[in-house]
């Protein structure tokens, strides 16, 4: 076999290509390092240095109550959202996916594209307004009622398809052995699509706990506001941010949600369309 | 007592298929029936409709004498074993045994010792950890049935249970099947489309097309006597043979020859004579009651040869022995049995009885 031949110019381009996928690649990845330095370090700054090791901001952010008890409210938000979206979304894409609603195709698509609105910023006002009326601000069931509206039409949308791909033989087999509807969802169709309600949980409580615009508008009350939220109070009075502890806040606020996914990537796999593996 | 009674039994799909068109049958208790038909006959959906998949349109279904038409699947008490056999791919073969009973609520130790014992008896005591992807194809039909025995139904409803198989192991699971339901002695009806494993199974055959029976018989009735053409031509291994004739005093001509036959039509009608290439002998010379024909394709079946003889405009087969395999282009007489010579209407193919 001959060697491969470069022509200088080819060389060139080569070196020109990896340099510009170097910076690409620096440039998604200095935030994660700053993210994983300045929190190690006594003197943290904008920039991304060899931090001076201390865990001195971890131990300022768990003296901060507000700090800690903002992270409890997100992972209560998170989970309650999580749960109504899945559990909703599961008997709704069952339901759509074996009886023949007239234009369900439409239906859903139509969900989807207004869903992207529910909790998109244009919508505030009147959700504002909706929860102020129906007496659910400063309410975390209101919270998560939104963000679970907001989240259930691509819910259903993923789930529906992971319900097409179960085989009917299955539910009819279980049928005929004598099983209640509610049988045959816990018994066969949920085992059969956990990868996809697997998705779409991590999925879900991601969504919640990054949003800081619904808990934001709809709590007055400090004491009930989520981390994404309390976050961006940690300044001084002289209006510069508290970087020791806002570096070690969001290395906490960000480990739950990277351990989620990888736990469910190993287990089940990301999958967003149904299929079964035998 | 579980015999299975239809009465006028209609099923009507949306844009006015009739799948089941007034169906009127008696399963009787303990027997092996076979419903048999080409793909579309409405052979499932009759099975469907029994098992309670399918809502009736018309008609009832009794079984054991109680009225289940309007009942749901799972109290009607049958099983039913797919043709993909529909084993839950996330249960082990002993979870899926014990599912009826788990439905049942019977407490989880006592209903895997049931199914540990079902197993055994389908020799699958080794598997029982094992999920349904980790088995064969004539292991997971086995755990298939095991799971409708552990149901202890009062009927066995089996949607085509041996078309997954492969065509060696099919033969063997027959036998098995057939074992099987002797032993258990439960009311038994399958779906099959081959009509060699309706005859060599079951102990009734009806003999469906387009949503009606066509004939209802035991395999020797249904294969000596077919009681159209349409069943004549379904049964059998190899076609029988169905030639235009005409009646004439104490028997029928086909393409000139006079073959002799016991009927009650006026001479001259028109008719189909029929007769299947094993009840039809060669020979190389003419005989009375032989159409002359020369070979033109020769089928080895085994242990006989499937000669295609033209004949005139007909095609006439025959079956002879395996040592006996003529050239293409031989000129033979081929001579059907007399008292296996069927005729059949020239228009709405009914038999004509002697």
């Amino acid at each position: 076999m001959m060697p491969p031949v470069f022509t200088p110019a080819a060389f060139v381009r080569r070196i020109g290509f990896y340099v510009l996928v170097g910076l690409v690649a620096a440039f998604f990845a200095i935030p994660l390092l700053w993210l994983l330095t300045a929190p190690f370090d006594t003197t943290p700054a904008y920039g991304v240095q060899v931090p001076d090791f201390t865990l001195g901001n971890f131990r300022t952010l768990l003296a901060n109550e507000q700090a800690m008890i903002s992270l409890g409210e997100s992972v209560i938000l998170a989970l309650g959202s999580m749960a109504v979206t899945v559990g909703g979304a599961a008997l709704a894409a069952y339901a759509l996916s074996r009886v023949a609603v007239p234009g369900r195709g439409a239906l859903l698509y139509l969900l989807l594209l207004l869903s992207s609105v529910v909790t998109g910023t244009t919508a505030m006002v009147p959700i504002f307004l909706l929860m102020f009326e129906a007496g659910l601000i400063d309410s975390r069931a209101g919270v998560v009622l939104v963000m679970t509206g907001g989240l259930l039409p691509a819910a259903i949308f993923i789930l529906k398809d992971f319900m097409d791909a179960t085989p009917r033989s299955y539910e009819e087999s279980a049928r005929v052995f004598g099983a209640r509807p509610l049988q045959i969802l816990w018994h066969v169709v949920v085992p059969i699509t956990r990868p996809g309600l697997a998705t779409i949980a991590v999925w879900a409580t991601v969504q919640v706990w990054g949003n800081f615009l619904v808990p934001f508008i709809l709590f007055t009350d400090p004491a009930k506001q989520p981390a994404a939220v309390i976050m961006h109070t940690f300044y001084t009075e002289g209006g510069q941010p508290k970087l020791a502890l806002i570096s070690a806040f969001s290395l906490l606020y960000s480990a739950p949600v990277v351990a989620m996914y990888v736990f469910v990537s190993r287990r089940y796999g990301f999958r967003f369309h149904g299929g079964i593996k035998r | 007592m579980s015999e299975i009674e239809l009465t006028g039994l209609r099923k009507v799909f949306e844009g006015g298929v009739r799948a089941v068109d007034g169906i009127d049958l008696t399963v009787a208790d303990g027997e092996f029936f076979a419903l048999l038909g080409p793909s579309g006959c409405g052979k499932t959906t009759l099975l469907r409709t029994v098992a309670g998949l399918e809502s009736a349109d018309g008609g009832t279904i009794a079984i054991g004498g109680d009225d289940v038409t309007r009942l749901s699947p799972g109290d009607r008490d049958v099983a039913m074993v797919f043709q993909d056999y529909a084993l839950f791919p996330h249960m082990s073969v002993v979870e899926n045994i014990a599912y009826p009973q788990r439905v049942k609520r019977v407490p989880k130790a006592e209903r895997q010792a049931a199914a540990a014992a079902v197993g055994a008896d389908l020799e699958l005591a080794g598997l029982m950890d094992r999920r349904p992807g980790q088995l064969s194809g004539g292991q997971q039909q086995r755990v298939a049935l095991a799971r409708a025995v552990a149901a202890r139904p009062r009927v066995f409803l089996f949607d085509e249970p041996l078309s997954n198989l492969d065509a060696r192991l099919r033969l063997s699971a027959r036998t098995f099947l057939k074992r099987l339901q002797r032993e258990l002695a439960v009311t038994t009806v399958f779906v099959t489309h081959d009509q060699a494993e309706a005859l060599a199974l079951a102990d009734r055959i009806a003999v469906m097309e387009a949503g009606r029976i066509r004939q209802v018989g035991t395999p020797q009735e249904v294969f000596r006597r077919p009681a159209n053409t349409f069943v004549a031509n379904f049964i059998g291994s190899t076609p029988m043979n169905l030639l235009p004739g005409v009646a004439v005093e104490g028997g029928v001509t086909v393409a000139g020859v006079r073959l002799p036959a016991a009927h009650s039509v006026a001479a001259g009608t028109e008719l189909v004579v029929g007769f299947r290439p094993e009840y039809a002998t060669a020979s190389a010379e003419d005989l009375p009651g032989a159409l002359p024909g020369r070979v033109a394709i020769v089928e080895h079946l085994g242990t006989s040869l499937l000669l295609t003889l033209e004949s005139g405009d007909l095609a006439v087969g025959v079956t002879v022995p395996e040592d006996a395999e003529p050239a293409p282009g031989t000129s033979l007489w081929v001579q059907p049995r007399p008292d296996r010579l069927l005729l059949y209407d020239a228009g709405g193919g009914d038999i004509i009885e002697a």
